[in-house]
């Protein structure tokens, strides 16, 4: 016994070396074999399978899902309809909303000035901080309302691997993933998110072409830009009884317009700075399941829509104050926002763009959901956050007064696709990853894309069609 | 562009220091590779390996000596203790970095000894361990090179060199030697590969025939001397495939089969992992739906549906049912 | 549509409670562990009371949840382990489960199992039982698996793998006292497992009945020594590493943890 007492961990490490040579070398392979055996007969005993049910209902189901000739068409088809449902379902809601928080910020800045309060503590609370919210939260909820839980459905039912499958040949020849695919379509929701289900992937190398890739999908806050763009330049030359339908259309182009410069970047990616093959791929396709609605609308809207939401709202704060701030203090008369915006001309305007578009980037930066109403309170130069009233007014704003053409309407698009991630997404990624390093490049690399894009886009644009 | 660490100076410097290392290292590889197969290295054997000319050379060999890595006895050089730890060392990275390479991260195996000629002179002792840890700690590189352990002891080369191998007897390729490389592409075109069972069918001083039973392979000794062999266990021999079997991605869509293998070129995660999923010798299978691009497809598998890419269904074995 | 069970007079909940996150002190550690798409999160919240999400896709728990339900009057923790097949293949959901399975020492793990795919399930509940013997089987979706055909008899599958195996349904909370009912007594210790152990070939148990009494000699009273070798012969660095530091004997204080809380909860009643 007095020997076994000097036994350190050392040595059990080194007999293990010792005899793991001396085993065969697929031993390990006759572990799983003889516990699949074992299985077997288990399952043999225990499990009576009369072999019919709606199994083939599934397998029915997937033969059209996954089709050659509809799987992919199907797959647009719904992301067409989601989005479709969610433009025209959030627009009266989202009207009501603002309308309510409107009409009580002025109810509380006329209560504030008549207890005296300094004319720039109302300003600064109602109508920066309180306005910026309340834009936030009447522009995301009811899209986010309506989109979460349609989205949930979809995820519930088992359809997103089928996606992830369908898609994957393309993810393949870009060196990718095909369960890029789900972080993907979890970056529709809110990209953060979508880069934390990047963690589904197994190959480091993949999970951060994934990771990088991820801002390419246009996420919710992202969305009111695109649908009022749509809205405004593409289905305004439609009758408004189709109206909804090209604007879904188009969001849908530009998604797609998101997907291939995902693909695209991927590939460049795995040639470049993430050199290496596409590893092993295999994913299972689970069973369909009815969803249990109460369920999904329960967690879409308390832990994706409220959530979301919150992040906005603590994000929107300091940017409702900062754009107060810029707009209010006028040095030599000229407010800080016109400055800046003037100093950014140049740029924004080689870029198919304008300054005043630049600068609600810049202050968009910790939330995307504000570059709207930030442009509109520059150009209108109230000194506060602005609604317009109606489409019509707003076209006339920017296209009359403000000089938007096609080309403008065009990049923007592009450039909302293409530009940094919120400052969210940028600390997920730096908590995913761990390094400097990509977390710089997942956050530069899409801004200079963009630059690149709408610069060259411009050029083309004003060459060839003298815009 | 003068400031420490990021200036063109120290770049330039950082550059001069790696290459004198890898320079150091490799000289030290070629001292052990020279002693494991019972030869002296000499100044004429250092040069051909390594192409440097005379005044670098003896430059080389005179700051080996003064670190006690290297002994000049005559015109032969013989490695120190410490030059041998040194060199293992190399060998230890160079061999897990190419097994590395091939296994887990699927690079083409003619493709990992040129990545682990760079990769060996940057890992330290620390990285190894970790590696090797991770893949299971593996014996042999994909060329099938015996790896030296942390320790510093080499498990032995199982083969025999084709030369010393009797004619006609069944040998099974234990060993395909990476070095030349020029050597190894010949015999990676003729389609030799590890676990084949081959025998000698003639030999003459400017030709050595090999068949293993359907091809003929007609090497140059030079050549053929970078085979290594070792005795057939009768397990190895009776294993011809099944009648009939055909790799999971020739299967066509609907049509039932049994799994009889996975290929044993095919190794690493991806392996594993197809393991762990059921994919094991005499499992049901069916293959299930095809997309767009007839790549991934799905196979149906003990009770799930389980898509596959084709680089893996390629690797599955399977004999289809009637 | 199934209605949700979370009203205090149900019957599922007559004699338990869920504690949502906020488990405080508790009495028993169990552990959730099971295929992806099993249903193992369903299970999770219809216990706790929280809300997880349980999307359909393979994989969408990515990190360990954790929350608390008591039952008879004893306070459970329950940790719902990424959905993985195995836990050989060493990708980061697999460590995350196998760790805590090997480390976190539940007192009880409920291998939650899909009624309908068994053959694949039941690989992963073998290599549970190769680490722990405290272990239920819940056989999830029953429903599913009766609407498909499949008749699961659940007595013949709890005698073969020498653990208790309880048909739930989770999503409607069936069955559910009758599982609690067998975690409460595999917990306490109160009923005995007998978990299969497969054998493998002749050199492979030889090598592991050479390194069993090392193992047994340098971290006496250690759980399940013979799992440890088959990792050690393996190459499992965690497991290596767990022997180096000596975290192995940790483990062997902890098992003893609960034995050390019966017997001071025995001395309570003697002093009434």
């Amino acid at each position: 016994m007095s020997e076994s007492l000097t036994v350190t961990p050392g040595d059990i490490v080194r007999e293990a070396a010792a005899l793991r040579r001396s085993l065969d070398a697929g031993f390990r392979e006759e572990v799983v074999t003889s516990l699949y055996g074992e299985v077997e007969r288990i399952t043999r005993r225990a499990v009576q399978d009369s072999g019919s049910g709606p199994l083939e209902l599934d397998q029915r189901i997937d033969r059209v899902v996954t089709s050659r000739l509809f799987g992919l068409p199907l797959m647009l088809g719904i992301l067409a309809v989601i989005f479709w449902l969610t433009i025209v379902g959030a627009n009266v809601p989202s009207q009501m909303l603002a309308t309510g928080f409107f009409w009580f910020e002025d109810l509380a800045a006329a209560w504030f000035t008549q207890l005296g309060v300094p004319w720039w503590v109302t300003g600064f609370v109602w109508h920066g901080v309180y306005r910026g919210l309340a834009w936030v939260i009447s522009v995301m909820l009811p899209p986010m309302a309506i989109f979460f839980p349609l989205f949930t459905i979809l995820e519930d039912l088992g359809y997103l691997p089928r996606v992830a499958f369908n898609l994957d040949y393309l993810f393949k020849r870009a060196g990718a993933h095909g369960k890029q695919a789900l972080s993907m379509a979890m970056g529709f929701g809110c990209n953060a998110a979508g880069v934390i289900a990047t963690r589904v992937i197994d190959s480091p190398r993949e999970r951060l072409v994934a990771i990088l890739t991820n801002n390419f999908v246009p996420c919710n806050g992202r969305f009111p830009t695109l649908i009022m763009l749509a809205t405004i330049f593409v289905a305004a030359a439609f009758p408004p009884a189709v109206a909804s339908l090209v604007a879904a259309g188009a969001v849908v182009g530009i998604v797609l317009v998101g997907v291939a410069f995902t693909l695209v970047v991927s590939w460049a990616l795995s040639r470049t700075v993430l050199r290496g093959e596409a590893s092993a791929f295999t994913l299972e396709l689970p069973p369909y399941r009815r969803p249990a609605m109460a369920r999904i609308l329960y967690t879409s809207l308390i832990d994706r829509t409220l959530f979301v939401l919150w992040r906005a709202i603590v994000t929107a704060a300091p940017a409702g104050a900062v754009i107060w701030l810029l707009a209010n203090i006028s040095p030599g008369g000229v407010s800080l926002a016109t400055r800046t915006a003037d100093f950014l001309q140049p740029l924004g305007w080689a870029m198919g763009l304008d300054g005043v578009i630049l600068l609600a980037y810049i202050i968009a930066i910790p939330a995307n959901e504000i570059v709207v109403p930030t442009m509109l309170m520059v150009y209108m130069s109230q000194g506060m956050m602005t609604e317009m009233d109606s489409m019509d007014g707003l076209r006339a704003l920017l296209v009359d007064q403000h000089g938007w053409t096609m080309l403008t309407a065009v990049n923007l698009m592009l450039f909302s696709l293409l530009h940094n991630p919120c400052a969210t997404t940028i600390i997920t990624i730096y908590k995913e990853t761990l390094s400097a390093k990509w977390t710089a490049i997942g956050a530069l690399m899409p801004l200079a894309l963009g630059f690149i894009v709408t610069l060259f886009t411009a050029a083309v644009a004003r060459a060839v069609f003298g815009f | 562009m003068f400031a420490p660490e990021y200036g063109a100076v120290t770049a330039v410097r950082k550059h001069r220091l790696a290459q004198a290392r890898e320079r150091t290292e490799n000289a030290l590889k070629h001292l052990l590779r020279q002693a494991t197969d019972g030869h002296a290295a000499s100044f004429t054997s250092l040069q051909g390996a390594l192409r440097m000319g005379d005044r670098q050379l003896m430059a080389l060999t005179q700051r080996l000596e003064r670190e006690g890595l290297v002994r000049s006895e005559g015109a032969q050089f013989q490695l120190t203790a410490e030059g041998e730890r040194v060199a293992l060392h190399v060998l230890r990275a160079h061999r897990l970095w190419e097994l590395y390479l091939a296994d887990e991260l699927g690079v083409p195996i003619h493709r990992v000894h040129e990545a682990a000629e760079r990769a060996e002179h940057s890992l330290s002792k620390a990285q190894l361990d970790r590696l090797s840890a991770a893949m299971g700690h593996p014996v042999m590189d994909p060329h099938g090179d015996p790896i030296p352990t942390g320790d510093g002891s080499v498990p032995e080369s199982p083969g025999t060199p084709l030369g010393a191998w009797p004619p006609s007897t069944p040998g099974r390729i234990v060993h395909l030697e990476d070095e030349p490389p020029l050597a190894y592409a010949q015999l990676s075109a003729e389609g030799l590969r590890l676990g084949q069972v081959i025998r000698v069918v003639d030999r003459s001083p400017t030709r050595v025939v090999l068949s293993d039973g359907e091809n003929e392979y007609r090497l140059a000794p030079m050549v053929a001397s970078n085979i290594h062999v070792a005795a057939v266990t009768a397990a190895q021999v009776a294993q011809p495939w099944p009648e009939g079997v055909l790799p999971l991605s020739g299967l066509p869509s609907g049509a039932s089969a049994e799994v009889i293998a996975l290929d044993p070129a095919f190794r690493g995660f991806a392996r594993r992992r197809l393991l762990d999923l059921g994919f094991t010798p005499g499992a049901r299978i069916r293959s299930d739906l095809a997309t767009f691009a007839g790549d991934p497809r799905a196979y149906r598998l003990r009770g799930t549906t389980i898509a596959l890419r084709r680089e893996q269904s390629d690797r599955v074995l399977v004999k289809p049912l009637a | 549509m199934s209605v949700e069970h979370n009203c205090e007079t149900c019957p599922v909940h007559a004699e338990m409670a869920q504690l949502g996150a906020a488990v405080g002190a508790f009495d028993h550690v169990v552990a959730l562990a099971g295929n992806p798409n099993t249903g193992k999160s369903t299970l999770f919240n219809s216990l706790t009371g929280l809300r997880q999400h349980t999307g359909n896709w393979p994989g969408k728990t990515v990190t360990r949840a954790e929350g608390g339900f008591q039952f008879g009057g004893v306070r459970y923790k329950l940790v719902d382990l990424p959905g993985t097949y195995s836990l050989l293949s060493a990708s980061d959901d697999e460590e995350v489960a196998r760790n805590f399975l090997l480390f976190g020492r539940p007192d009880c793990t409920v291998v939650v199992v899909d009624a309908s795919a068994l053959e694949r399930n039941l690989y992963l509940v073998l290599q549970v039982l190769e680490i722990t013997d405290r272990v239920v089987i819940a056989v999830n979706l029953m429903d599913e698996a009766k609407r498909r055909g499949i008749a699961v008899d659940t007595r013949s599958l709890a005698r073969d793998l020498g653990v208790p195996a309880i048909p739930v349904v989770a999503r409607t909370g069936e069955n559910m006292m009758a599982l609690l009912g067998e975690v409460a007594a595999v917990a306490s210790g109160e009923a005995v497992t007998q978990p299969l152990r497969s054998k493998g070939t002749a050199a492979f148990e030889h090598a592991v009945s050479k390194l069993v009494p090392m193992i047994e000699a340098a971290a006496p009273g250690v759980p399940n020594a013979r799992w440890i070798a088959i990792r050690l012969l393996d190459g499992d660095v965690p497991v290596e590493e767990a022997l180096a530091s000596g975290r192995l004997a940790e483990l062997v204080v902890r098992q003893q943890k609960p034995d050390a809380r019966f017997s001071r909860k025995i001395a309570l009643q003697g002093a009434q």
